[in-house]
């Protein structure tokens, strides 16, 4: 657990270093309630007597060399989760700690990790170190529970506590329980200073008097009620990372590590038998600061040349979003959406169906070009052309509906026009017939051959299509129609007709045929 | 004897150019049965894989006709080893000229799921997705459509396009329009226009099935046959490609067909096939 009491004026002060060369106090103001009021104070505001909520000219008065910025919350909310983030190099769950403040407190799960920086004490040390270095203000603490880290590090910074924390918190104040301030103050009154004097008490009277939520922070401060953190990055099950001594900039050396770590992962995930669908490279830049690049295959797969090419390719796409800063001294390669993958036998009796081959084209195409780019066809079950079939990209593949194959014996263009095209036809020989002619982008074809009508009704089952089609009705904007098609679902009667050159066309007349109306036509796709 | 022997000299002169061309020996690429058919149109019917094709149509209108002739092409090429071909469209020409339509797909006789479709952004990423494509073994023939004439297609580019075809074993086939040829390394350029179809016998005034007018521009195909500058025409089967004038006339002609390279997969055989 991290406290960092002045993170605001802090992070400001690194923004502008001429602020911080003033060595003057700084504070930041918030219009409350049609008072300026102090809301951000730094070490040496503090120590001039300045407390937050104070009126601004208060202030000013009590500290003439006083520096104040108005506070912008959002941005700080923003940036403080982008440095949370890159905490992640000391452990890869790290959540900010929303109860008291938007900022100012980290919670790292430090699990199965504290002996890589040679134990919980000089991890410790190494992760508030670097902070102050930086020129934060920092306290740290490290507990098994949440709620006792916190409480240590607000009120007893640099304490480790393991084991049973009842005597270690019992001396601190009741506010280090993440109260609210009229519970504080209730309790206050009633003489209960100190956590210690809550325990044993009646746990029903204390609920009474004070809500659920007294007692509810005080079994999670003691670890009787686990409570959990929301990891801002996604968890990673599994992950190689390599720190560089000297920080490194360029790209090419980053996809060199990305290969290097994949095989790294790759052997940890054969050794489980496993393969991934997702894998996540997290840069985390000297300026704390963490790049995220994420690729996902179209199946499990752990091969570590496959996964370097679909970052290679993922990297190309950043162009100028890559932003080395002042460098990078650590990547990690995490992996998730894990699935048993079995070992595959290379070589002799080797299935030669080539999907395989056809998922990791797939991956490298969609790493470079957008998931969303290569696609495939599905159908989906419905009679309206252009709803019978739509793309779905080739990595996130659904199940096939059997009922929505297409009927091959009806005729269907090969290419079908994003949208139907108005057209104006010359009149058909017979009222229902198909027309001898068509002017389509300004071209006039004459029709030789032509085949239909094929009548498609709207579907009248889809309970969404009735009131479109009678709203439509209300509306009565039937003369708008040969400007832009409307999807509105009427009745159309397709035709196929051929021109004398041999261009085959999709047609359709929208609606009924009427005696003294003139219908509207499309053009809705090509033949080969 | 002095000729049997300049024979096999030659031969193997063409097998080292090839070897150095990386380019697979036309003249050794498996000729279809003999007496079956009549020769003339065996190698078109069956073109080997690992070419790189420019099918130009006059107007980007007989975008439709452009695409059914390569998808045919592409599809004597499907394998069960080959499961795929690609279509590669830059996503704004994509809305002028029709996006591939499924069931349109299925009534033509090639099935839907063995096309992917990717619609790009621009010509650069459309030309790396190519030779992507074509290095994939899985990949029988990549289908890139391009109107104009983009600056990133040039002929470097074309000899890349037709180098990886090569060494991949997939075809690509570039649809092109407009009458302007720029240069290019492609092995084989044909021409095409749509021609007006056969009606069938059932109703005189309905349009039949789909007839090309093709001209293959540049290139040959099999020892003696398909000579450049040559136009015929060419009926679509549903099955496969069928020149007119051999099967209209032998009535059963069609069926007479040579299969297509490798055996279709299962779900190729729809109505069509079982007709023969």
């Amino acid at each position: 657990m991290l406290h960092l009491p002045c993170w605001a004026t802090d992070c400001l002060k690194r923004a502008d270093p001429a602020l911080a060369a003033l060595r003057l106090p700084l504070a930041l103001y918030e219009k409350q309630k049609g008072a300026m009021r102090l809301v951000e104070l730094d070490e040496r505001a503090r120590l001039a007597g300045l407390y937050a909520g104070q009126s601004l000219s208060d202030a000013r008065a009590l500290c003439p060399a006083l520096q104040v910025r108005e506070i912008n919350r959002p941005v700080l909310e923003a940036i403080f989760g982008d440095f949370a983030d890159w905490h992640s190099y000391a452990s890869p769950l790290v959540a900010v700690l929303t109860d008291e403040a938007a900022y100012g407190d980290l919670v790292l799960d430090i699990t199965g990790v504290s002996h890589l920086f040679g134990g919980e004490q000089a991890m410790l040390e190494a992760v508030t170190g670097r902070l102050k270095n930086l020129g934060f203000a920092v306290s740290g603490a490290i507990a098994d529970s949440i709620g006792a880290a916190w409480a240590l590090a607000h009120f007893d910074p640099g304490r480790i506590a393991s084991g049973d924390v009842r005597e270690v918190l019992a001396p601190l104040p009741v506010s280090a329980l993440r109260l609210g301030e009229d519970q504080i103050e209730g309790l206050t009154r009633l003489g209960l200073k100190r956590i210690g004097q809550l325990y044993g008490r009646n746990r029903q009277s204390l609920t009474a008097r004070f809500g659920a939520s007294l007692v509810l922070r005080l079994d999670q401060s003691l670890g009787h009620i686990e409570e959990r953190l929301k990891p801002r990055l996604p968890p990673a099950e599994h992950f190689a990372e390599r720190r560089f001594a000297e920080p490194i900039g360029l790209l090419d050396d980053v996809l060199m590590t990305a290969h290097d770590l994949a095989l790294r992962l790759s052997h940890a995930l054969e050794r489980e038998g496993m393969g991934a669908q997702s894998f996540h490279l997290f840069l985390y830049r000297v300026d704390h600061k963490v790049m995220t690049l994420t690729v996902n295959a179209a199946r499990a797969t752990r091969d570590a040349g496959h996964i370097a090419r679909l970052f290679a390719h993922r990297s190309e796409r950043l162009g100028a979003e890559y932003d080395a800063g002042f460098g990078i001294d650590m990547i990690r390669l995490g992996a998730s959406l894990l699935s048993p993958l079995a070992p595959a036998q290379i070589g002799a009796f080797e299935t030669q169906d080539g999907t395989a081959d056809l998922d990791r084209l797939y991956d490298r195409l969609a790493s470079r070009l957008g998931g969303g780019a290569v696609t495939r066809i599905k159908f989906v079950n419905s009679h309206i052309p252009e709803q019978a079939a739509r793309f779905e990209s080739v990595i996130a593949k659904t199940p096939d509906d059997a009922l929505a194959l297409p009927d091959a014996a009806r005729p269907r263009p090969l290419r079908l026009l994003p949208q139907p095209e108005p057209i104006e036809v010359a009149m058909a020989e017979v009222p229902d017939g198909p027309p001898q002619g068509m002017v389509w982008r300004r071209v006039y074809y004459r029709f030789v051959k032509a085949a239909g009508p094929e009548r498609i009704a709207p579907e009248w089952w889809n309970a969404e299509a009735v009131p479109a089609a009678t709203r439509r009705l209300d509306d009565g904007a039937h003369e708008t129609r040969l400007e832009t098609f409307d999807p509105g679902l009427t009745t159309r009667d397709y035709f196929l007709a051929e021109n004398e050159a041999g261009q085959r066309f999709w047609l359709f007349r929208e609606g009924f045929y009427a005696p003294n109306a003139t219908p509207a036509w499309f053009l809705h796709g090509v033949f080969a | 004897m002095p000729g049997v022997r300049r024979e096999q000299q030659l031969s193997q002169l063409r097998e080292r150019i090839a070897g150095i061309e990386k380019r697979p020996p036309l003249a050794s690429a498996p000729a279809v049965p003999q007496g079956e058919r009549p020769g003339r149109y065996g190698a078109l019917l069956n073109p080997p894989g690992g070419l790189l094709h420019e099918i130009y149509a006059d107007q980007q209108r007989d975008g439709g006709a452009a695409f059914g002739f390569a998808l045919g092409l592409a599809r004597g090429l499907l394998s069960p080893a080959r499961p795929a071909v690609l279509f590669l469209q830059l996503a704004h020409e994509g809305k002028e000229m029709g996006l591939p339509y499924g069931p349109g797909l299925k009534s033509f006789g090639f099935s839907p799921e063995q096309l992917i479709v990717a619609r790009l952004a621009n010509p650069v990423d459309l030309l790396w997705a190519v030779e992507e494509a074509t290095a994939c073994r899985a990949v029988a023939a990549v289908v890139a459509e391009m109107l104009g004439e983009p600056k990133a297609l040039d002929f470097t580019a074309s000899r890349r396009l037709s180098l990886r075809a090569a060494s991949g074993g997939a075809s690509v086939l570039l649809l092109r329009y407009g009458q302007g040829r720029a240069a290019s390394a492609a092995r084989l350029r044909w021409r095409i226009s749509p021609a007006s179809s056969q009606a069938p016998p059932f109703d005189t005034a309905a349009p039949g099935q789909p007839r090309w007018q093709v001209e293959l521009e540049k290139g040959r195909l099999g020892p003696g046959l398909m000579q450049a500058g040559i136009g015929f025409l060419l009926d679509w089967t549903g099955d496969g490609f069928e020149p007119v004038g051999t099967a209209g006339t032998s009535g059963d002609g069609g069926l007479s067909r040579p299969a297509p390279s490798g055996a279709p997969p299962a779900v190729l055989g729809d109505r069509l096939s079982q007709a023969g």
